[in-house]
């Protein structure tokens, strides 16, 4: 029989907490109905075990969020690129961070792909909608030398030049190349981070503004 | 950081500095134990990117619980990569038994859906634009005359939300799935931002599954 509790947990979860925010503040939900202005844009990776909000605290309102597999930022991927234009351009957000973390799943098979590729052990590899997606990262891959690195070294450098090379991406998109170059604008700053599972932690790898 | 800007990206990393120490003051293991074993949610959330829907903090899930994707109105497009890849990776390997596809009120793409409906076809000229060809399309099969505007919205939210859940059930990995006997069940809510609260609209199963 097919369990439905973690659904029902879910929805008994979301009553009590809407219960509680009322008895908090009781006009919260009713001003938050009425528009949205959050300062921060998340791109993160779907990992379940980096919820934005929570790991920052933050409540309903605060962060505009994209969260996919490795926290990647395609150029020619609509999804993410309506995201960032929307945050940027409508609601106004002025900080983007991207935002990678250890142990990221998506990162360890990029790893795997490109050390099979390697080693020429590998069968060809399917074309399916996640390989696709995961190419840019495994060409990534095998452009670092990690000959030096135990496998943990080798996945935690995979994640950090996988954030710097998204916050690259995001700076060349049109939306932030816009941005900064309009005098008028609002300042926004693009920022790379990654989230430490083992600590809770969030560390600042980088961070990106308009050249003055 | 930035010396310049006293700014809310530094407000961020002090706010989760401090959660971090609170978890690990009521369970000292919480994050050692997070990154040594692999994740085990059963839930894939597939929402909108809107500020005021954070999945893990309406539903106060913790860390672990929920495999999230949010994108401009919660969309499932067949062709997006994006999102298949993120459904295809949550049934397998990462094993989640339900997904949750959910829309809300207010939604702002659903509302410029709405605008670029009543203005007629137009060549979609950037990727937002583009992003919303098919929500236009849905909104153009919907009687909305005569519809206090909040009202249309709501149709509209509701329609999508219906639509999004009839794609993911098409998609190859639940359709794989439900072949196997991999019984992933797909969910459609909607979240009522005036009222904090989750509705179920819809929710869909194998068709032979063991009831």
């Amino acid at each position: 029989m097919m369990s439905h509790e973690p659904i029902q947990t879910l929805l008994n979860a979301n009553e009590e907490w809407a219960q509680k925010v009322i008895k908090d503040t009781p006009d919260f939900f009713t001003q938050s109905a009425t528009g949205q202005s959050p300062k921060i844009l998340w791109f993160g990776c779907s990992d379940s075990r980096v919820p934005e909000s929570v790991i920052t605290a933050s409540k309903p309102g605060d962060i505009f969020v994209h969260r996919n597999i490795a926290n990647q930022f395609h150029l020619n991927d609509d999804s993410a690129l309506s995201v960032l234009t929307y945050a940027v351009k409508v609601v106004g957000v002025e900080h983007v961070v991207l935002v990678g973390h250890t142990n990221c799943g998506g990162a360890a098979a990029c790893l795997k792909a490109a050390e099979d590729a390697a080693a020429d052990t590998g069968a060809p590899q399917p074309d399916t909608p996640l390989t696709r997606w995961l190419s840019p990262l495994i060409a990534l891959v095998k452009s670092l030398d990690l000959s030096a690195c135990s496998a943990s070294e080798a996945l935690d450098k995979v994640v950090q030049t996988n954030v710097i090379t998204q916050v690259d991406n995001i700076c060349n998109s049109e939306p932030i190349t816009t941005v900064w170059a309009d005098p008028n604008a609002k300042k926004v700053t693009v920022h790379g981070w990654v989230y430490d599972l083992a600590r809770g932690h969030i560390d600042e790898l980088v961070f990106r503004e308009a050249q003055a | 950081m930035s010396q310049l800007q006293s700014n809310a990206a530094e407000d961020l990393i002090n706010a989760n500095e401090r959660w971090a120490r609170d978890v690990i003051k009521h369970d000292p293991n919480f994050f050692k134990d997070s990154a040594t074993y692999p994740q085990r949610p059963k839930v894939l959330w597939i929402g909108c990117s809107d500020s005021r829907v954070p999945a893990s903090v309406v539903t106060a899930s913790m860390p672990g619980d929920i495999f999230t994707h949010t994108n401009i109105a919660n969309q499932f497009h067949s062709f997006d990569d994006n999102a298949n890849s993120v459904l295809s990776y949550a049934v397998d390997p990462v094993g989640v038994k339900h997904v949750v596809l959910v829309g809300h009120s207010v939604c702002g793409g659903a509302q410029a859906a709405i605008q670029a409906a009543e203005e007629g076809p137009v060549e979609p000229h950037n990727p937002l634009t583009r992003w919303l060809v098919p929500l236009i399309q849905l909104v153009r099969t919907l009687d909305l005359h005569g519809l206090p505007e909040n009202e249309a919205v709501d149709k509209v939210v509701e329609a999508n939300v219906l639509k999004q859940v009839e794609n993911i059930c098409l998609s190859e990995p639940i359709v794989s799935a439900w072949a196997t006997g991999n019984n992933v069940s797909v969910h459609g809510w909607v979240y009522d931002l005036a009222t904090g609260r989750i509705r179920e609209l819809v929710v869909r199963s194998p068709p032979r599954a063991n009831l």
